[in-house]
């Protein structure tokens, strides 16, 4: 509960790649700082093969090894949110041209060589059922780039491509592969980072972590590049147990799908998404809850259930005995065991050592960052 | 044979409410908000901007199991405003936070824009990421898909 920090957060891009961004962000808190890599790594849409039909593999690899092989080249995503549809919400039975990219590979060797089948080998082609089907109307087709789908670095001789297999003379590999969207919380292979680097407080002042070391910390352990950027902190400088992170480092780097600020950017709007719908789902709760306290009540239960939040005689914000006893080992729940035994509801403040909501004396619910008894507060 | 379609993760199901607040009988002015279909990304970043607030006297969220895809954000306030109103305002103050932040990258990101036409970001490659608007120099004058 400290005072509410009035500082604007800044951003400073140190370093910008066609692949990565390198940047600071100052003056948020350690939690924003993660959500916020998390949404990069984990919630943005992209697109990856996820359907295989194997015509003809003579490789010495089987099917399913070429398929999960397949599923992890990373095709060009770049806007990705209005371009293509997620399979599930689209009106086809099984994909369709506005939910899926059809990718063709058909390599044989002729040679005495060993060939590589790689990345390059594999061709977008039009949808099949795409002159027929023309009822439904969908913009995304004109809001996809002009390499949409493909692999990366294909039409770039400088990049070299993804390796599938190897294959000898007269083996061939024929296969049709469906690329949908997803988000990387369904498969990896959607995450459009294939890194992203944390770091605060290089220099461990606050001890959010502790080095193993032999003989020497500061020999066994050196400092790394972001320790430039902050105090070299003295030996005899007394611990401030107060001292919050307040400055993160980050390199974001992606797989080529999507443009390191287009990752940077999304990131932000989908967490700004993900509140925006919490506000909207509060919102329309309270408005369900209004028209049931409406609606009567033939048990007479309603009434009193219903109005809990801010009831009329209410107490003084901190009362002096009751459940709420604030203090350094802030506990909340009373935990008095003599007045719980007879009505234990399943769920909060039942005995201190029994269910996960109680709090013991050593685990108080106030430790900032920690984890204690199955709460993060 | 029977897992669950992964989607289940993160998308809500019809007709499920994304938000359900349990009110708390035991303790003033308290509630337990329960998020469907979202993770430690939002709850955590939740409650360390409810901790920040002055009307706040608890606020802690959990994820009950890592199979269930919901979160517990558990909101007592000091009686001033409900735990909801809270939590709203809370939102509210993180989305202004992420604009900001927004416009501060879109000034650096166009910045550097300017110096990777020299030599750095887009010089090698026309434009990599197929010429939506979206990737290399179309960044600092070109629209880009934020604008509606």
């Amino acid at each position: 509960m400290q005072a509410p920090e009035e500082l604007e957060p800044t951003v400073r891009i140190r370093e910008l790649a066609k692949d990565k961004v390198n940047f600071v962000l100052e003056n948020v808190d350690l939690a924003f700082a993660n959500s916020f890599r998390r949404v990069m790594m984990a919630d943005l849409p992209t697109v990856a093969i996820d359907m295989v039909e194997i015509e003809v593999n003579t490789t010495v690899l089987p099917d399913e090894f070429i398929a999960h092989r397949l599923g992890q080249i990373p095709l060009l995503s770049s806007n990705c949110d209005e371009a293509i549809r997620y399979t599930r919400d689209c009106t086809c039975l099984a994909g369709c041209s506005f939910c899926s990219i059809t990718l063709v590979l058909h390599v044989s060797c002729n040679d005495d060589n060993t060939m590589n089948v790689t990345s390059n080998h594999l061709e977008v082609t039009p949808h099949p059922e795409d002159q027929e089907q023309q009822a439904d109307p969908g913009e995304e087709l004109s809001k996809r780039g002009e390499y949409f789908g493909h692999p990366v670095g294909k039409n770039d001789p400088n990049a070299s491509p993804v390796l599938i297999c190897k294959i000898r003379k007269g083996q061939e590999l024929k296969i049709r592969c469906t690329a949908k969207k997803g988000i990387a919380k369904e498969h990896a292979k959607w995450s459009p980072c294939s890194a992203v680097a944390f770091e605060y407080d290089p220099y461990n002042k606050l001890r959010h972590t502790s080095y193993w070391f032999e003989t020497d910390i500061k020999a066994e352990w050196p400092v790394g590049d972001n320790a430039k950027e902050e105090e070299v902190p003295r030996d005899d400088e007394p611990f401030d147990y107060t001292a919050k992170p307040n400055k993160f480092y980050f390199e974001v780097e992606t797989d080529g799908s999507l443009s390191p600020q287009e990752v940077v950017m999304k990131g932000l709007a989908e967490l700004q998404t993900k509140l925006a719908n919490l506000i909207y789902g509060l919102k329309t709760q309270t408005q369900a809850e209004i028209d049931i306290m409406n609606e009567p009540q033939p048990n007479g239960a309603g009434a009193e259930t219903g109005a809990w939040g801010m009831p009329a005689s209410g107490p003084p914000a901190v009362p002096p005995t009751s459940a709420w006893s604030g203090g350094a080992s802030s506990q909340w729940g009373n935990t008095s065991p003599g007045q719980r035994s007879t009505s234990n509801p399943p769920g909060w403040g039942a005995s201190p050592n029994a269910g996960s909501w109680s709090s013991g004396a050593t685990a108080g619910w106030s430790s900032p960052g920690q984890q204690s008894n199955g709460w993060n507060v | 044979m029977n897992a669950p379609n992964r989607y289940e993760l993160y998308v809500l199901e019809d007709g499920e409410k994304p938000v359900e607040v349990i009110e708390d009988t035991k303790i003033p002015n308290a509630a337990t908000i329960k998020i469907l279909k979202q993770d430690h990304t939002l709850g955590n970043m939740l409650r360390a901007q409810l901790l920040a607030m002055p009307e706040i006297l608890f606020a802690g969220y959990k994820v009950p199991h890592p199979l269930h895809p919901y979160f517990l954000i558990k909101i007592q306030t000091d009686g001033t405003v409900t735990p909801q109103i809270l939590l709203e305002r809370a939102c509210t103050k993180l989305i202004g936070t992420m604009s900001s932040l927004e416009t501060k990258f879109k000034r650096e990101f166009s910045y550097k824009d300017v110096e990777g036409t020299v030599g750095g970001v887009t010089s090698h490659l026309d434009d990599p990421y197929g010429g939506t608007g979206t990737g290399g120099s179309a960044w600092s004058t070109g629209r880009d898909y934020l604008d509606l």
